[in-house]
């Protein structure tokens, strides 16, 4: 019923983590939800499905765990559900997550062949007698990945992860993403394996292109919670390009490469579950004291929240992927997987990867501009709204949540040999080569990729050296004693002010500019101008909202199709009588056919002439004249 | 050790000089009498006297932030690669660090950018991010492309390797990838055609625009990083695509080096000469051809082995 091994253990463990400091910060946050028993009900209920999903043996029991846990976390989302906008998000996330349900059930039907009770390990040898194990394969990678949130199934991050209370926000981002991750990892590994080289390539492009989408729509977004939920959309991307990249290297038989790149994506899983939980939790601080998730509205709250705002900054620095943080760490282990390719046979293939590195070096120099807005428009600068200027830093509770993740965020950068230890061992489990003597040769200051020539980075060392030099020039700084005075910023004369400071929309300026056939923004703007004169005008107006092109494509058409289709399911049931008898008769006359045409000798002409037949007799008998 | 100490006095010593000479020339070139090569020296100590004004209305990050502006560059000198044959070099840092370590320290510069609630610092961070995401992805494939080359990852051990045996079947790949590196050399650094140093229109700045509160030794430690770092792109361009000399004694090969850094910035001069500065929409096409030769580069190592 239950299992323990090392992949189990290990996301118990990333649920540890994220859950023990959310706990503090969940009860600090507590006073300001109305409905607390509901609350807690589900919180704790929501804690102990994802529990139940990854130490779970068999189908039944997983499957149970993982619907409790999508319930759990809509009710959650539906806590202060004082908005029409909060009903439709957990709606929409409702439906997602059972869209990604019903694969995962149709999976599990063909994989433990009706007996649900059957243990992973026994379902592999019921796969393999399966004549068409990619299409279990696309199965699970849209039930699992409709939950992680990577493109094209990645739509309702950013409206449910905002409406829910912060504490959960930074459960579900950080936690629940990482357990559809565990999901995609077990069932690979005990119950798909060995997989063909295409599967990997496919979850690669799916990384790819979900940590480019994530950022581009992160850096667009003016709600603090959707931002960051686009940036968890960006992180299962990187996650995924790790993961994929493992997955080739393993079918071009490629083992040390292959377990290098499926530790670099676990190690970037406990890292965004660190950072991406830390930025919620910041993020629900200052929502908490500004009543507002619209980041123009904040600004200087440096002064107020030094707490937050210093814990904010060092998840910024490491989910940027800036060195010495973990982030980087993670980061780096990915690219190194990726210049691995340099040893891949297949031209093809060697020249196809620097694709995904353009992506995912791009995707990083995004997060660093979108974390420069996310943090200089919160943080720093004048207040923009009377809310941020009455700010003040949140009760105790919240405060140790926050600073016991940083503490999680500290101990990822500091005790990576550690880690990498781990997840070696899970990966030895699976009958891989212990590569952690080869990630650490000389003791854990270094760390090596296993490529041949590969690079070399020493983290500990790294942040050594940069924490002295600054101190370093921070006391000759002292020593110097420079004398300082205060004075107001200049701006040509006039005084400062909130409005005349940069605003969110402003600094992704260029960038929107640039990607505006991407984002294809509706703007708005008005002006009031002073007696028609087009360059003097006494108030003006701006603004601009960038829907997801998905969303606009993909799911509006498929809504509207659905529609179409309703439409005539209406019109059939609507019919006279007469047309039924027609329709029977239609029914027989091609069950008849495709009889002739399937079973017995197949010519064009038989076909053509029987097709021509059918469609007359469909539109002269049911649809009849055009009214 | 001595060698490895020595380089790196001398480059931060040769810093301001470098960005002096620079400017020394374009202005000789223009046929305007050209400011003393020592002007940079003169200019920092004079800042090092001055008061420090600091804003009413910006926060701690602008008394942290100039400090960790300069420290991931100074970190940066100690890892660049051996000027002379068998000298010390630092083994176990990689390309990705390096251009991690410079993205710290942009990191901070657009924060420090935001802090002052100036309208100025806030379009110049902007500009700096956009232009700095774009020039990332050129970054890791280039680096990408002449770790190939130089058959090592490592900056140290790359830069031994080209000048140990410098990849002759390659040259084709290593002059895009040269061509690449150079133009980010420009983007990186703020020069025209991307940036320009000298301006102070606030529709043109971007580097300015971000440091336009900043006074004393603040603007001094923020003068001295923008030197550090060209020192640093200067640097590596010498070391990774003209690695030769290493092989003669410690004075000539220094002699050598620094006359390849002097070469590089009369060629940044003279492009600052020769062209406009490009409309910040127009960068991103720039750096564009930045990513197509370094893509370029990967291409013709994997199919023609040239």
């Amino acid at each position: 019923m239950f299992q323990f091994d090392t992949l189990s253990l290990v996301f118990t463990a990333l649920i540890i983590l994220g859950v023990v400091p959310n706990l503090f910060y969940s009860y600090g946050y507590l006073p300001h939800i109305e409905r607390k028993a509901y609350y807690q009900i589900h919180y704790f209920a929501f804690i102990l499905s994802m529990v139940g999903v990854v130490v779970s043996a068999n189908a039944l029991m997983f499957l149970l765990f993982w619907e409790l846990m999508s319930l759990a976390s809509w009710q959650l989302i539906l806590t202060e559900a004082k908005e029409k906008k909060t009903l439709d998000a957990a709606r929409f996330y409702f439906l997602m997550t059972h869209f990604g349900f019903v694969f995962l059930l149709l999976f599990f039907l063909i994989a433990t062949d009706g007996n649900l009770e059957l243990g992973f390990s026994a379902m592999h040898s019921i796969v393999a007698k399966f004549a068409y194990p990619t299409l279990l394969f696309f199965f699970i990678a849209l039930g699992f990945l409709s939950k992680a949130g990577a493109v094209p199934l990645h739509v309702w991050l950013p409206y449910a992860h905002p409406e829910a209370p912060s504490p959960v926000s930074a459960l579900m981002s950080g936690v629940m993403l990482k357990v559809a991750i565990y999901g995609l990892f077990r069932f690979l590994f005990d119950v798909l394996y060995p997989w063909p080289l295409e599967w990997g390539v496919v979850i690669l492009v799916i990384g790819s292109l979900s940590s480019l989408v994530g950022v581009l729509y992160a850096l667009s977004e003016h709600d603090i919670k959707a931002l960051l939920a686009n940036h968890s959309i960006e992180n299962i991307g990187i996650i995924l390009i790790g993961f994929g990249m493992g997955m080739i290297f393993e079918s071009m038989g490629l083992k040390i490469l292959s377990s290098f790149a499926f530790i670099a994506a676990l190690f970037h899983t406990f890292n965004h579950m660190s950072f991406k939980s830390l930025l919620f939790m910041g993020a629900g601080s200052v929502l908490h004291q500004t009543h507002t998730k619209n980041i123009e509205k904040y600004g200087g709250l440096i002064k107020a929240m030094p707490v937050t705002a210093l814990t904010f900054l060092l998840a910024s620095i490491s989910i940027s992927a800036l060195p010495p943080t973990n982030g980087f760490l993670s980061e780096w282990m990915i690219f190194q997987s990726m210049l691995g390719s340099s040893h891949l046979g297949d031209t093809s293939l060697k020249l196809a990867i620097p694709f995904a590195i353009f992506a995912l070096a791009m995707t990083g120099g995004l997060a660093i501009a979108c974390f420069v807005k996310a943090y200089g428009i919160t943080f720093l600068g004048l207040h923009r709204s009377i809310n941020a200027k009455h700010a003040h830093e949140v009760n105790i509770l919240m405060r140790a949540g926050m600073i016991l993740m940083a503490l999680v965020v500290v101990t990822l950068m500091l005790f990576t040999p550690f880690y990498i230890d781990w997840f070696d061992k899970v990966l030895t489990e699976f009958g891989y080569p212990s590569v952690y003597e080869r990630i650490f040769p000389e003791g854990i200051w270094h760390m090596h990729s296993v490529n041949i020539h590969g690079g070399v980075v020493s983290p500990l060392i790294l942040l050594g050296a940069l924490l002295g030099v600054t101190a370093l020039l921070m006391f000759g700084y002292k020593v110097l004693d420079v004398k300082e005075r205060i004075h107001r910023t200049w701006s040509c004369g006039y005084h400062a002010s909130a409005r005349t400071q940069y605003s969110a929309t402003g600094f992704a300026g260029p960038i929107r500019r640039f990607f505006g056939w991407l984002y294809k923004p509706d703007e708005h703007f008005s002006r009031e101008s002073i007696e028609g004169d087009s360059s003097k005008f006494s108030d003006s107006h701006y603004e601009v909202h960038v829907r997801p092109l998905f969303e606009k494509t993909l799911y509006q058409s498929v809504g509207k199709s659905a529609n179409f289709m309703s439409y005539w399911i209406y019109r059939l049931s609507h019919f006279e009588q007469t047309r039924y008898a027609a329709m029977i008769f239609n029914l027989m006359l091609g069950v008849l056919f495709s009889y002739r045409i399937f079973a017995h000798d197949f010519s064009w002409a038989t076909l053509m002439l029987e097709g021509a037949v059918m469609i007359i007799s469909i539109k002269v008998l049911i649809i009849g004249d055009k009214r | 050790m001595t060698a490895y100490l020595l380089t790196i006095v001398i480059l931060l010593l040769i810093a301001p000089l470098l960005l002096s000479f620079i400017k020394a020339l374009k202005m000789y070139l223009l046929y305007k009498r050209p400011i003393s090569l020592l002007q940079g020296y003169r200019n920092f100590a004079k800042l090092m006297q001055k008061e420090t004004i600091i804003s009413k209305e910006a926060s701690n990050i602008t008394r942290i932030a100039p400090f960790l502006v300069l420290a991931p560059l100074l970190v940066t000198l100690f890892f660049l690669p051996p000027v002379v044959h068998g000298a010390f070099y630092v083994s176990f840092v990689d390309a990705f660090t390096i251009t991690g370590l410079i993205a710290l320290s942009t990191f901070f510069l657009m924060l420090l950018g935001l802090d002052s609630a100036s309208a100025f610092g806030g379009m110049g961070s902007s500009r700096e991010a956009f232009i700095a995401a774009l020039v990332e992805p050129a970054m890791v494939l280039t680096v990408f492309s002449v770790s190939m080359m130089a058959g090592d990852l490592g900056v140290g051990q790359a830069g031994v390797n080209l000048a140990a045996h410098f990849p002759r079947e390659h040259t084709a790949s290593f002059l895009f990838a040269a061509i690449s590196f150079f133009i980010l050399l420009i983007a990186e650094n703020g020069r025209i055609p991307v940036d320009n140093p000298e301006t102070h229109l606030e529709l043109t700045m971007v580097h300015e625009a971000m440091i336009l509160d900043i006074t004393g030794v603040y603007l001094a430690i923020i003068e001295t990083a923008a030197s550090v770092k060209f020192v640093i792109f200067a640097s590596l361009f010498a070391s990774l695509f003209l690695p030769l000399g290493l092989q003669y004694a410690l004075p000539i090969a220094i002699a050598i080096f620094v006359f390849k850094l002097f070469l590089i910035a009369a060629a940044v001069a003279l492009i600052e000469v020769n062209t406009a500065k490009l409309r910040l929409f127009k960068v991103p096409n720039l750096l564009g051809i930045a990513i197509v030769f370094a893509f370029l580069s990967l291409i013709t190592f994997y199919v023609l082995g040239a």
